[in-house]
């Protein structure tokens, strides 16, 4: 490892084509209208009405907007055509928006009597942003891990896909069984990615052991505390955009977003094992579970973290919200923070759990490999 | 008892089992940041500046984190200048991209969520965005950088005269095992939070092209993917402020 060259060498030419494709692909993007099913049109010009003040019954002052604007139809049948629309915005714009020139919309156009159309705008086209930073993101994935890098993007595109096909199947069997689908999905999602990251090796073996013991224990854990506190202080009616039984489906979000921190965690106590006893080969069974423990102690805290602040901070929109229509702050957080909350409890448990697991695990069998 | 209390405590016991009084300090930390999150959408809810309140608490969730997260003096200093740098350079590619998206707010799948509330609550629902985007790409970045230059202390506790250039090197080295596994913790950690809005899309056939210009669909990718540049930036920059301190010591002496 340390004989890698210490250079680290882009040379202008790679800088130059990864521009030019960049620049290529979102010009692509920009100009796929014709792509789609749906009428996209592109604004050309905006003129906005006057402003109209507006207080709500808990004083929240705002106003409401009209803008007309001149679109040209990109695609479709109506294609080269210049429509007006109405739209009307906020100046909070919580569900509405206030358009720009040279934005792309979605239409829905009705043929009226006559030849009059009748258009409605249902949404903005954001392809091109997915693209531009996905591309942003892959090339400064690619260019400071290189091979390793296209293993990590590959396991995430394999990983995707086997998402798809299971909520395809979810949703085939009616979300009778979520919690099983996914709680297989789990396991397999473990098992390749830390195949393509380790290989067929003993320390993927150990990893994944110590991985699923972390995760499933959290769950037994999760599940005995719902089952003797009576969920009391959950609501997961108010979980958003659930078309079936909620709780398990909260489970299965839950174990699916612990188990990449605990897989992370797993990981790095136990490849730092393996290095160890590479080095001392002398240290007893004890001192190497204890040294697990000493790397674990100090990841912990910063993982568990991670995940928290993603849980709370997805809910933000929501809680201004509660809080704006005169909720109280207990009130607020019940219904909008609470399961974010347990989500990063049951997570934080897991992620505790795997220490002793990956521990145990590597030094028990680095030290039986020996004797054998 | 209710459910969260308990929980509460489960985790409390299990951090003080296995990590002593490092699992103490990393249960503080846990406990400050809820009290700083709940207290930035509070200020937020009482028309503070948005971007203000969230810049703020952003620094120091960042240094509780990292002051908490490990002892060693040189470390902590080293991750918490990196992570500060790597959160301005995060910032600045929020805005624009926020702007540019326009995935504020709520979606029509929210609808039902939304019954009986008022919309017109006078808040900038841009920089709510703003503020939830950069919050939720701080823990990756403070435990991105901890990692970096707590690696790199430990090279430079074995070879205190190694020379800048080669300690640069090494930080690159350190931050490529790093990255790796940071990507799961990330795309799993959005996965859970995904599952319902898939299951929603898929029950209610949405083509790809409503899927891939979906609102909630685009702000939470765009979160991942801002949290994982993030993290990517996290190794030069950090290793780039060690090589700064270091040199600095090396001219003092």
């Amino acid at each position: 490892m340390r004989k890698i060259e210490p250079k680290y060498q882009v040379s202008w030419l790679v800088i130059l084509a990864v521009l030019l494709v960049g620049g290529l692909l979102c010009w692509g993007v920009q100009h796929d209208a014709f792509l789609y099913k749906t009428p996209v049109g592109r604004v050309t010009k905006v003129t906005n009405r006057k402003r109209f003040s507006q207080v709500d019954n808990f004083h929240n002052h705002d106003f409401t907007q009209k803008q007309t604007l001149q679109v040209q139809i990109l695609n479709g049948q109506y294609k080269g055509k210049s429509v007006q629309v109405q739209n009307t915005f906020s100046a909070s714009q919580a569900m509405d928006l206030s358009y720009r020139k040279k934005q792309q919309l979605f239409l829905h156009i009705q043929r009226k009597a006559g030849h009059q159309l009748q258009v409605t705008i249902t949404d903005l086209k954001r392809d091109t942003v997915i693209v531009s930073l996905s591309f942003l993101a892959i090339v400064l994935l690619l260019m400071t891990m290189k091979f390793s890098g296209f293993m990590a993007l590959m396991s995430v595109l394999l990983n995707g896909v086997l998402f798809f096909l299971a909520i395809k199947l979810d949703v085939q069997s009616q979300g009778a069984d979520v919690l099983a689908i996914f709680a297989t999905l789990a396991f397999v999602f473990a098992g390749m990615t830390l195949f393509l990251v380790l290989g067929k090796t003993r320390q993927m073996i150990v990893t994944f052991g110590a991985t699923i013991i972390g995760t499933l224990g959290s769950v037994v854990v999760t599940l005995l505390v719902l089952k003797f506190t009576h969920e009391q202080g959950l609501h997961f009616e108010t979980m958003a955009y659930v078309t079936q039984n909620p709780q398990p489906v909260f489970l299965a979000e839950t174990i699916l977003g612990s188990l990449g921190a605990v897989m992370d965690e797993s990981t790095d106590i136990i490849s730092s094992l393996f290095a160890l006893h590479e080095e001392r080969p002398q240290m007893s069974r004890y001192q190497l579970f204890l040294s697990g423990r000493e790397i674990g102690k100090s990841i912990m805290g910063p993982l568990i973290n991670v995940l928290f602040l993603i849980f709370m901070a997805d809910t933000f929109a929501m809680m201004v919200l509660y809080l704006r229509n005169g909720n109280s702050w207990g009130y607020a957080f019940t219904m909008n923070m609470s399961l974010g909350m347990v989500q990063s409890l049951v997570s934080g448990i897991g992620i505790v759990l795997a220490i002793p697991a990956a521990s145990l695990f590597a030094s028990s069998l680095l030290k039986r490999g020996d004797h054998a | 008892m209710s459910t969260i209390p308990v929980l509460v405590i489960l985790l409390f016991l299990a951090m003080l089992l296995v990590g002593g009084l490092q699992g103490l300090k990393a249960f503080l930390s846990l406990a400050i940041n809820f009290a700083l999150i709940f207290l930035t959408v509070v200020l937020i809810g009482l028309d503070f500046p948005i971007l203000g309140v969230t810049l703020l608490n952003a620094v120091i969730i960042l240094a509780v984190t990292i002051y908490l997260g490990d002892d060693d003096p040189l470390t902590t200093e080293t991750a918490f200048y990196g992570s500060v740098i790597v959160m301005v350079l995060v910032v600045l590619l929020i805005i624009p991209t926020e702007h540019w998206a326009m995935v504020q707010g709520f979606g029509n799948e929210n609808t039902e969520d939304l019954e009986g509330l008022s919309l017109l609550v006078g808040i900038k629902f841009l920089d709510v965005s703003i503020a939830t985007t950069i919050l939720s790409s701080l823990g990756a970045i403070a435990e991105a950088a901890i990692a970096i230059s707590a690696g790199l202390g430990e090279i430079l506790a074995q070879n205190p005269q190694i020379s800048a250039n080669r300690l640069f090197a090494d930080g690159l080295t350190v931050g490529k095992q790093i990255i790796g596994t940071t990507f799961n913790t990330l795309f799993f950690g959005f996965f859970g939070g995904f599952l319902g809005l898939f299951i929603w899309f898929e029950r209610l056939n949405y083509t790809w092209e409503e899927f891939i210009n979906n609102k909630i669909f685009v702000s939470e990718l765009l979160m991942i993917l801002i949290s994982f540049i993030g993290v990517i930036l996290t190794i030069p920059v950090t290793t780039w402020v060690m090589r700064l301190k270091v040199r600095r010591r090396q001219a003092g002496s």
